[in-house]
């Protein structure tokens, strides 16, 4: 037993090393805050929201209105205003507090989404005035007809969640229409009974939806969402699985040459630093993206069997497709952001002395690909707050995440601040690198550097005293 | 005899220590120079700005002419270093990996020739055609050696080149030595075995603490301190 103890203990002491024990707090960290951030996002999705409703501007809320024949635009107001309180569980005046009367004409779909836009509405439902008079051909069956209710949406990349509050959207009308349903039977006035029940149509043809300045009938922000999901989840997946992988593969190089002594015969070749250098990164470069090429098809494969079904959407019919100039854009930036990861993974590298060393070297550029990838699977960059935009704009491996998205929805500032940004990033980290490289460090490590020196003296001074006392 | 190698009061400082204070030593064309002294002594760190792989704090060194810091590239293309315990890529063979260091120094023809040279110098047989991690210590020595005599430098630089090897392996890497001086080539050899550097070198520079106490021939030097080798000549030098 007390061997049994005494290897357990030693192997305990090997793999629970301090960098290990980080690595797993930072893990438990980062899944806890993305829980708080998807339970946010869920919230906010179903929180009560501002909504726009075209019918009878004019006339404004009467707040004595009370139901009695259906047949009036003060009755129908306030049925809207109850479906809302229904639906978002407020009272009556919360819910008048939500609801704008917009000055547009029903039907004229382009002045509604401007109107929206000026106004910062996520959905907007038009009320044709005609349903009093249909109401009225309902309760009498004279002439019965369903009344539909327009909706319109402007699509916007919110997220995995963010979209969720475009079906509540949707859910409103169908809250009016049990509402109203009650009150006829209330009235207890013969009828066709189907239209007694369904007093009102929506959805369909019925739904409209702005996207990037385009109204397109028949489609919800839901839907979209739901299409995009996939390369949603997928983009960051892939960019972060090649990232942890070229990274993996230099530094590992590195770790292998030093342990093997290798290193130091190749820089004795006459050879100029600079080649090894540019040799290693296009090494690391090929293997990224064949990676890259061999994920990017396996996940797609692999996110078609877990959508089929779930979608009929197109988006290619809604403009929501990638262009060859866009395609070019994108593989630009995943190819300037591996050439950050093997940047960065190159000045690790050098500090590196043995292949278990380099093991544990690739936690920083593993943290830096995995944070913006949880990020942008749930959230998009427009949904971010402006300090998580920076910290997110920050980080070399968001921008080929976050690209896809931003080249459909022509969100253009981001895709060029972003090349802009990694081509600033790779030259200093060449520029460090070719420094490094020609520096003793490369052979002595850190160790032997005045800095690192001297922090040893201190602690060294600090243990004797400690010893001593 | 010119001189191949040429050291002038070269420093190494890290941070706030001294790892080489100043020394000077040179070496003829054609000759196999020892630098000895014990672990720690500072015979690595001069071995490494000798094959530019550390940069010299003070001081100079020269290559046949050439300046170590101002031509490095010229200073690597004549010479060759065998670092200590150093090893080659596990997952290419012998040949592969001969192969790849030719590539280095030569094209065409004459990369072929460098091949079949660094493959018969290895002496490996058939076992040339294995993997690299299959090898034995003797057998890795032996690739490395031929690895570096294969361009024919004019310096080879190897530091503790028996360390770890039996005593057949070890003889056997003593001769290989032996054959490279009589082909022309000038060697500096490090090591803290003192017996085999008296039985290899015809000079020697013995290194404490970063400085040169002694140096000389092993012969004129057992003289001057009444010693009967090498080691009795650094204890009492160390005493001095």
């Amino acid at each position: 037993m007390n061997h049994l103890v005494n290897i357990t203990k030693k192997e305990l002491k090997e793999l629970l090393t301090p960098g290990s024990i980080v690595s797993i707090v930072v893990v438990m960290v980062l899944l806890m805050s993305v829980g708080t951030v998807i339970g946010g996002e869920v919230e906010e999705s179903s929180a009560a929201a501002d909504i726009g409703v075209v019918y009878d501007a004019g006339a404004g809320i009467d707040p004595a209105a009370s139901y009695a024949y259906l047949d009036t635009p003060a009755e129908i107001k306030l049925l809207i205003q109850d479906a809302y309180a229904y639906l978002y569980g407020t009272d009556g005046g919360t819910a008048a507090s939500f609801i704008h009367y917009l000055d547009v004409a029903s039907g004229d779909d382009d002045g509604i989404i401007a109107a929206m836009e000026s106004k910062g509405l996520s959905y907007v439902i038009s009320v044709p005035d005609a349903i009093t008079s249909n109401i009225a051909g309902i309760k009498t069956m004279s002439g019965a007809e369903q009344t539909r209710i327009d909706t319109y949406f402007i699509f916007k990349d919110e997220g995995l969640f963010g979209s969720a509050s475009d079906s509540v959207g949707t859910s409103l009308v169908g809250a009016m229409n049990s509402i109203l349903s009650k009150k006829i039977a209330d009235m207890a006035i013969s009828g066709d009974s189907s239209y007694i029940l369904q007093p009102l149509t929506w959805g369909g043809d019925g739904n409209h939806t702005s996207v990037n300045g385009t109204v397109y009938s028949g489609i919800t922000p839901y839907a979209l969402s739901g299409s995009m999901m996939s390369q949603s989840l997928m983009v960051p997946i892939v960019v972060m699985i090649v990232i942890l992988m070229v990274g993996s593969v230099v530094i590992s190089s590195m770790g292998s040459e030093k342990e093997n002594k290798t290193l130091e015969t190749l820089l004795t070749m006459p050879i100029r630093r600079t080649t090894i250098i540019s040799g290693k990164l296009l090494a690391a470069a090929i293997v990224g993206l064949v990676y890259g090429v061999a994920y990017m098809i396996g996940m797609m494969f692999y996110m078609t069997g877990l959508t089929v079904g779930s979608t009929d959407v197109n988006l290619s019919d809604y403009g929501l497709s990638l262009g060859m100039l866009d395609w070019v854009i994108l593989m630009a930036i995943l190819f300037l952001a591996i050439f950050s990861a093997l940047g960065i993974c190159m000045i690790l590298g050098a500090f590196t002395k043995n292949y278990k060393m380099a093991q544990q070297m690739t936690m920083p550029i593993s943290f830096l690909a995995i944070i913006p990838m949880f990020v942008f699977m749930f959230m998009s960059w427009s949904a971010l707050p402006a300090l998580g935009k920076a910290l997110m704009f920050l980080i070399p491996f968001s921008h080929p995440m976050m690209a896809m998205n931003n080249l459909m929805l022509g969100d253009m500032s981001v895709i060029l601040g972003g090349m802009a940004y990694l081509l600033i990033f790779d030259a200093i980290t060449i520029f460090i690198t070719v420094k490094i490289y020609n520096s003793d460090i490369l052979i002595t490590g850190l160790e032997q550097t005045k800095f690192m020196r001297k922090l040893n003296k201190l602690f060294n001074m600090k243990k004797e005293d400690h010893e001593n006392s | 005899m010119a001189d191949a190698l040429v050291l002038k009061d070269v420093k190494k400082i890290y941070g706030d220590r001294e790892a080489v204070k100043g020394i000077s030593f040179s070496v003829r064309e054609g000759e196999i120079f020892g630098l000895i002294g014990p672990n720690g002594a500072g015979k690595t760190t001069t071995l490494r700005m000798i094959c530019t792989l550390l940069n010299i704090t003070e001081g100079s060194i020269s290559v046949c002419g050439h300046d170590v810091m101002k031509e490095s590239e010229e200073v690597r293309k004549i010479i060759s270093y065998l670092p200590e315990d150093s090893g080659a890529y596990k997952d290419l063979t012998g040949r592969q990996y001969i192969r790849f260091m030719a590539a280095f120094f030569a094209d065409g023809e004459k990369y072929h020739q460098m091949v079949e040279k660094g493959i018969r110098m290895s002496n490996l047989g058939d076992r040339i055609d294995s993997k690299v991690s299959t090898y034995s210590k003797g057998m890795m020595r032996r690739l490395l050696i031929a690895r570096a005599m294969m361009p024919e430098p004019k310096l080879a630089v190897m530091d503790e080149i028996t360390s770890g090897l039996d005593v057949m392996n070890a003889y056997e890497i003593r001769e290989i030595v032996r054959d490279i001086a009589k082909n022309g080539v000038t060697a500096l050899i490090s090591s803290h075995n003192m017996f085999e550097v008296e039985s290899l070198c015809s000079r020697v520079a013995m290194i404490n603490h970063g400085n040169i106490v002694e140096h000389g021939t092993p012969a004129d030097l057992k003289r001057k301190y009444d010693a009967n080798n090498l080691e009795e000549v650094f204890v009492r030098a160390v005493k001095k």
